[in-house]
């Protein structure tokens, strides 16, 4: 962002390229499996540009992609640090600047990192099997992991976080860890669950102590675990598949916990995820980012300018109703237990998180755009047809082309039959035909339900 | 297999309109003319009137302390003690003189930012709900701590105290109240399409056992381009692609998926014409202010609603933003104000329309927040106060108990959240008593209505 002129007075206040560095990265970055690995995170781990009210908060938000990008394929104990101390989730979830408890005023510290810390990004609410099944008690009521004491315990750990010499002129501090200041840290002994944090240890201390807790905890390979396969691979996960990659999360089989290159490796390579799934809940809805980021990567999209203006594309009405970095809350787009009601995914408790952007409006909004998009590109990046015009001479050939790159083969023969009778319908004998068969094979494919959930 | 079961357990007639509304007869009919007869047999069942709940979910949590403000001296002084740098002062506080006085003295003021609310408030169409929230049964405040009695799971939580809000149950809960009231009126709709009709996203409270929420946008239902016209050109192409995403699927997300497009493709040409023949509203909606927005598209279905073949309708709305735990002092008053504008217009807006006192809005949230600072902002709570505003409701007044003003006081779980003296099961079912649910039906709606005595918070007229 610095290359692309934006540290300037006018920027300090708004969010401006940080949406451009980000598709940029989605779009054009060859390291493409760490793109899509962050953009898992970035979902789990949840920052948005909805919520950081903070001078040079686009380079907040960039700086925080970075550290997404830096620890993707390495340990997840330094990814929940880096993002614990990252000036964007400081301010997004209020650890910045929280300080200690005032007895005078009653002032008690804020609790916001300290839940979400353990509700979102490590522990979850409820005691995991290794296979992400909760445990019940003897009631058959599932065991929580804490209670609301454990929370404001947690949160006078969390005291005492403080940017690290920001500067009104300066977007510098975006980029570096926030740093401790004991004066505002909360004094005595603490706990963290049932782990004694000492009077003596300072804010650091306290929260190296914290961060190691919640890490060993045994829920975080089967809760983070999960969430990533539905993010990579699939939305109902068998518990067993679930168990493989947990215990991978536990040990990458040289010792070492929270390998995250080796539980991608685990994910992505496990059968569940290389075979086809049988019955009819398997496979994912592709998420809409995930939609538009696969076609402008296959269509070789391009920014003449190296601006990548791709903008926000959350308006659900006339664009993907989604956009990265862009979600509501910090309980992301879609909750990995969202069961989509009044179907046979809900009546067979099939959960679907994508499913939760999923209605009336965002599926017309959805094919607006990308009608649009196909054809004409999004303002200055413009994707071009010129090399696939041969191919669009034959029908049938150009949409088993496209059906392959785009939906891996996986359209029916019924529907890839009635695509090409479609397409050949279209007269190709000029270069304009060919462009049209091109750009309705493309539409036709990304409209499929065959593509659309992803196998 | 499980959809031919299901849909033996629906009437025939029903069966019929679902069908249509779902698109399985085929997106290609003459939706004017199947509306006609369909708004014709429907004329049989009860009820002939019509009634419209709307729910204003304010995401995030809402600060009660910061929205209605203690205003007896006594009671604002303690409030100034407890919220310190984040209390509002009182001299910029809209005092309240509701018909029936608080007991005890107390008295209560709204938001500076409040101001249209006051106004109907004062015109005895906006009713103060205090400190409602979830419960399972009516719970004392020693029995809270004994855990003694049954207590909504995942307390404090956002989602899933959203879920609980709106279902009853957390993360993953299926059918709402809202939904299981639509459940209730399928019959009594022309088309069950717009029994419930979400304005905001997918919302859980939506849902019914059969009602399905319908989705519309701010500006309206949404035409698929590539099959309203030809497809580049193409008008084989346009068919294909209908047929594409619109045909029924035996892979149960595929299924879902085309049958949400389908959902869409049909009532878009509904919504589309019904609301093509309304004359424009004259009451302003502010175009910058996201809630107002939706609000007015609700106003206009609601003018709408006998071309849409409507009699009972539940509406969904919502604005996010309300977690303040930092930014409390500056982002607080925009978002009340965003609230207080964009229900004054729906208020202006019913009364233009004719349908005032046929439509009740009532607001709701995750939960209230805690009423110590925590310097810039209040944390995760519990009970909180609300507004319903409708010529139907016996505005001018507060309904329930005022909380005292302490930290561990008689109404405090920790830190000023409040243990509520009034739950969303009451609420849903003095609701749901007004649209018309018979009270055979009450516990469909809100299952767990059986656990307390008073079932009507008596707050309509």
């Amino acid at each position: 962002m610095l290359a692309q002129g934006y540290a300037i007075e006018a920027n300090r206040s708004s969010f401006v390229g940080a949406d451009n560095s980000i598709w940029r990265k989605l779009i054009s970055s060859p390291d493409q499996l760490r793109q899509r690995t962050v953009l898992a995170l970035s979902e789990i781990l949840v920052v948005s540009m909805n919520g950081l009210p903070v001078a040079w908060r686009g380079f907040v938000t960039a700086a925080y992609v970075d550290w997404l990008e830096m620890h993707a394929f390495g340990n997840f104990r330094q990814l929940l640090e880096a993002v614990t101390l990252s000036p964007a989730m400081g301010v997004y979830l209020n650890m910045r600047g929280n300080k200690k408890e005032d007895t005078a005023t009653g002032r008690v510290p804020d609790e916001n990192y300290a839940r979400e810390l353990m509700q979102l990004f490590t522990i979850g609410l409820v005691q995991l099997n290794l296979d992400g099944s909760p445990k019940l008690g003897s009631d058959g009521r599932p065991l929580e992991t804490y209670q609301q004491a454990q929370i404001s315990e947690l949160a006078r750990v969390l005291t005492g976080w403080e940017f690290d010499n920001a500067q009104a002129s300066d977007p510098g501090y975006a980029r570096r860890p926030m740093v401790h200041i004991a004066s505002r840290f909360s004094p005595g002994a603490k706990k963290v669950l049932d782990v004694d944090v000492p009077a003596s240890a300072d804010g650091p201390a306290a929260l190296k102590l914290a961060l190691d807790t919640l890490f060993n905890h045994a829920n975080v390979g089967p809760f983070i675990g999960r969430q990533l396969i539905q993010r990579l691979v699939c939305s109902n996960p068998n518990p067993a598949y679930v168990q493989r990659v947990a215990a991978v999360f536990n040990n990458n089989g040289a010792g070492v916990r929270g390998d995250l290159k080796a539980v991608l490796k685990a994910i992505l390579l496990d059968d569940e995820a290389r075979k086809a799934p049988s019955g009819d809940a398997g496979g994912k809805l592709r998420e809409p980012v995930q939609r538009f980021v696969q076609w402008a990567r296959t269509v070789g999209l391009s920014s003449p300018t190296s601006l990548w203006n791709v903008g926000n594309l959350s308006d659900p009405a006339t664009r993907l109703g989604q956009s990265p970095l862009r979600s509501p809350s910090v309980f992301n787009f879609f909750r990995p237990g969202y069961v989509p009601p009044n179907s046979l995914l809900g009546s067979n408790a099939v959960t679907a998180p994508e499913f939760q952007l999923c209605n009336e409006s965002t599926v017309a909004g959805y094919l607006n755009y990308m009608q649009s998009v196909i054809q004409n590109g999004v303002g200055e990046l413009k994707p071009s047809y010129t090399a696939h015009l041969v191919l669009a001479n034959d029908a049938s050939a150009l949409v088993d082309h496209w059906a392959l790159l785009l939906a891996a083969s996986g359209l029916s023969a019924a529907n890839l039959n009635a695509i090409k009778a479609a397409v050949a319908s279209v007269a190709a004998s000029t270069d304009a035909g060919r462009l049209n068969r091109v750009l309705a094979t493309l539409l036709m494919v990304m409209a499929s339900p065959e593509y659309l959930i992803q196998k | 297999m499980a959809q031919i079961s299901h849909v033996k357990t629906l009437q025939r007639r029903e069966f019929m309109r679902r069908a249509s509304a779902l698109g399985l007869s085929g997106v290609a009919a003459p939706w004017a003319l199947n509306l006609a007869a369909i708004g014709e047999a429907a004329a049989q069942a009860a009820p002939t009137d019509y009634k419209a709940l709307v729910c204003i979910f304010l995401y995030g949590g809402n600060d009660y302390g910061n929205t209605v403000v203690p205003y007896d001296t006594a009671s604002y002084s303690s409030y100034a003690a407890i919220r310190q740098s984040i209390a509002t002062p009182r001299a910029q506080l809209l005092a309240l003189s509701p018909k029936t006085a608080l007991p005890d003295g107390r008295e209560l003021a709204l938001a500076p930012q409040l101001g249209p609310l006051k106004a109907i408030f004062d015109a005895g169409r906006l009713g103060v709900l205090l400190n409602v929230g979830t419960l399972v049964q009516p719970t004392t405040l020693a029995q809270y701590k004994a855990q003694s009695v049954p207590l909504p799971p995942k307390l404090f939580s956002h989602n899933d105290q959203q879920s609980v809000w709106q279902a009853s149950n957390p993360e993953g809960a299926t059918t709402g109240w809202g939904g299981r009231m639509g459940d209730v009126f399928l019959n009594a709709n022309g088309n069950a399409t717009f029994s419930c009709i979400n304005v905001s996203g997918n919302a859980v409270f939506m849902a019914g056992q059969q009602a399905v929420q319908y989705q519309i946008s701010s500006s309206g239902a949404v035409a698929i381009n590539g099959i309203t016209k030809p497809l580049y050109g193409s008008q084989a192409c346009s068919d294909a692609l209908r047929s594409l995403i619109t045909a029924p699927r035996s892979h149960w997300m595929e299924q879902e998926l085309n049958r949400v497009v389908s959902r869409s493709v049909s009532a878009q040409s509904i919504v589309s014409s019904a609301l093509g023949g309304l004359a424009a509203l004259k009451t302003p909606f502010d175009s910058a202010n996201s809630l107002a927005m939706q609000l007015q598209m609700v106003a206009k279905m609601i003018a709408a609603r006998s071309s849409l073949g409507a009699k009972r309708q539940v509406f969904f709305v919502s604005l996010g933003g309300f977690d303040l735990h930092d930014f409390l002092p500056d982002q607080h008053p925009g978002l009340l104000s965003n609230v207080a504008n964009a229900m004054g217009s729906f208020h202006d807006a019913l009364i233009e329309i004719g349908a005032i006192n046929q439509v009740t809005a009532f607001t709701a949230s995750d939960f209230g927040r805690t009423l110590s600072s925590n310097g810039d902002g209040s944390d995760h709570g519990w009970g909180s106060h609300h507004f319903v505003l409708g010529g139907a409701v016996q505005g001018g007044r507060f309904w329930g108990q005022a909380p005292v003003v302490a930290v561990n006081g008689p109404d405090d779980v920790g830190q000023g959240r409040l243990l509520p003296s009034t739950s969303v099961d009451q609420l849903g079912a003095t609701l749901a008593s007004w649209m018309g649910v018979p009270a055979s039906d009450l516990s469909r709606v809100m299952p767990q209505i059986a656990n307390y005595s008073q079932k009507d918070l008596g707050f309509f007229l």
